[in-house]
């Protein structure tokens, strides 16, 4: 009798088998990682010699901060998604992920660190499902505001961490207006027959002022990096100095000699407290544009110490031969996630050996087929 | 070929695939840390070099008002004369370890010359050599938790399989040997010290 495949079957194999590769492939990528934390010494910032380093510390902010998108928390990078389940069909309604430069800070000192480029391995901080009913999760307060803020105030932060807040009351999520069950009702049992509600899987990670973050890039003097957009790029991988017309403005730029200096670069950007509208010097701005107000003397102080990186000061960043790696947690922590994502890729390989011959086993007909 | 053929050849050479990555990606973290222990030792060396080029600068300050505390000048001169960049990493951890008890011995007598201290110049290169003692001290613990890492590493499976092949060797740490470990020959004892002039 000849054999007779089932096609159900030999789909699941074939996914079993690509499914363990990419596993298999994944684990193997962690098993490297792993190694180029675990075997790199970390270095004190204080004493931090130029070239590839492993820097451990805690996170602070510089500039600015964002506000991530489902818990509205200040942080310096994240990376949040929302799938929604609707039947048998999943799709991903909100994916977004971004960084801003901050500082790491030891015992001994801080360094700035320029995101971009980077690879970041951060465990989810917050990871909730809505409910059968379509009841949002516990925690998710979506951002209402803008992305960027000011990083807060020590001494506010302190202030607020002392008050006690009275209970917040549900939140808008998403724009939706939340009518509760009456709501979930209306939308979801109609003419007396119910409809199951789409269930929201939403996750968040991201890396706050205060959390442990383990680095590991290329430390170099801060006027070493071309020009400001190279102070945040990885080199030729960066899309936008691809472009052609934008590579010939910035050689005709280096060859007038306006990159030289921040200010023939940026323009009003490079004047300390302009991006937040409270410039340490008044800008140079059309005659139909609102002035903004000039900063206070110690705020100007502030800024000039927040924003002002001097020329030889060493900085993090990815370069073309150390990618840079941020990964939440100490050293130790960050080489186990690793070294899990490699043992996860064994047993990928397992379940990859394991649908080879259940396929095999199918399409032969049986163990001793032909 | 039977299927099954097929899938166990898969499954040997996925197998041989797993080994020959971990073998290449061990050598190649080995290579890594071998020069990554040099690139540590260099930045040690450099330190070390500054150092080096500091303490005439010292001697020469206080020279002139201190010349009664010619043990502590000579102990400095000496240290800084037996710096060797080319020694063996053992005999250059005791020179440094000499050189950094000297300066401090140095620095603990300045202290009862108050013109000696207080002077501008003696101040700016007691702050220098502070700070290139600080900046010694941790380069060579880093220096020291990356020789441990590679000498675990070379002696743990599976680098410890290709180790004999390779022949790498246990690096030496930044230590100083205990024969060679000396307490510093100041005198703090105000009183029974000839006052200068």
């Amino acid at each position: 009798m000849p054999p007779t495949l089932d096609p159900q079957l030999l789909v699941v194999s074939g996914g079993g088998l690509l499914a363990g590769l990419g596993l298999l492939v994944r684990g193997l990528g962690g098993y490297r990682r792993a190694g180029r934390i675990a075997d790199t010494a970390p270095s004190r910032i204080a004493s931090i010699a130029v070239g590839e380093v492993l820097v451990s510390g805690v996170v602070e902010a510089a500039e600015l901060t964002l506000v991530s998108p489902l818990q509205s928390v200040d942080c310096v990078f994240y990376q949040s998604r929302i799938e929604e389940a609707n039947g048998e069909t999943i799709g991903t309604e909100f994916r977004e992920e971004r960084a801003v430069g901050f500082r790491i800070r030891d015992d001994t000192g801080s360094l700035r660190v320029f995101p971009r480029g980077a690879r970041f391995d951060i465990p989810p901080v917050f990871d909730e499902r809505s409910g059968v009913l379509g009841e949002e999760p516990a925690g998710l307060m979506m951002r209402a505001g803008a992305t960027y803020a000011p990083p807060a105030d020590r001494d506010a932060q302190i202030a607020a961490l002392l008050t006690v807040h009275a209970p917040a009351g549900p939140l808008p999520s998403g724009g939706e207006v939340d009518d509760g069950w009456r709501g979930f009702a209306s939308d979801h049992i109609l003419d007396g027959h119910y409809t199951s509600a789409p269930r929201r899987h939403y996750r968040e990670a991201r890396l706050a002022p205060g959390d442990i973050v383990t680095i590991l890039g290329m430390a170099l003097p801060f006027d070493q990096l071309a020009d400001p957009t190279g102070a945040d790029g990885a080199g030729s991988v960066d899309p936008v100095l691809a472009d052609p017309e934008i590579a010939a403005d910035l050689a005709s730029a280096r060859a007038a000699g306006t990159l030289r200096s921040p200010e023939g670069a940026w323009g009003n950007a490079a004047i300390p407290g302009f991006g937040i509208g409270r410039p340490v010097r008044t800008p140079e701005l059309d005659d139909a544009a609102t002035e903004p107000p000039l900063a206070a003397a110690d705020d100007a102080q502030r800024f000039e110490r927040t924003f002002e990186i001097a020329a030889d000061a060493l900085i993090l960043a990815a370069s073309e031969t150390v990618p840079l790696v941020i990964a939440g947690g100490p050293p130790v922590a960050a080489a186990d996630r690793q070294e899990r994502l490699f043992l996860i890729g064994l047993l990928g390989a397992v379940l990859a050996i394991g649908s080879a011959m259940a396929m095999a086993v199918m399409v032969g007909g049986g163990i001793g087929g032909p | 070929m039977n299927p099954l053929t097929v899938a166990a050849l898969f499954a040997v050479v996925l197998a041989l695939l797993i080994v020959a990555f971990l073998a290449l990606t061990t050598y190649n973290a080995i290579v890594d840390l071998r020069l990554r222990i040099d690139k540590a030792w260099s930045n040690i060396d450099v330190a070390l070099k500054q150092r080096f080029d500091q303490l005439p600068n010292l001697v020469e300050a206080v020279r002139d008002v201190m010349s009664w505390e010619k043990d502590v000048l000579t102990d400095v001169a000496a240290a800084r004369a037996a710096y060797s960049p080319s020694a063996p990493i053992p005999d250059q951890a005791a020179t440094s370890a000499a050189t950094t008890s000297a300066v401090r011995s140095l620095f603990a007598v300045v202290e009862r010359y108050p013109e000696v201290r207080s002077a501008a110049n003696v101040l700016a290169l007691q702050e220098e050599i502070e700070r290139l003692e600080s900046i010694i001290a941790d380069r060579r613990e880093l220096y020291n938790d990356q020789v441990y890492r590679y000498n675990t590493r070379i002696a743990q499976v599976p680098a410890v399989l290709l180790a004999g092949l390779f022949s790498w060797r246990a690096r030496p740490f930044f230590e100083v040997p205990d024969a060679d470990r000396r307490r510093p020959n100041a005198d703090l004892r105000a009183d029974t010290n000839p006052q200068p002039d």
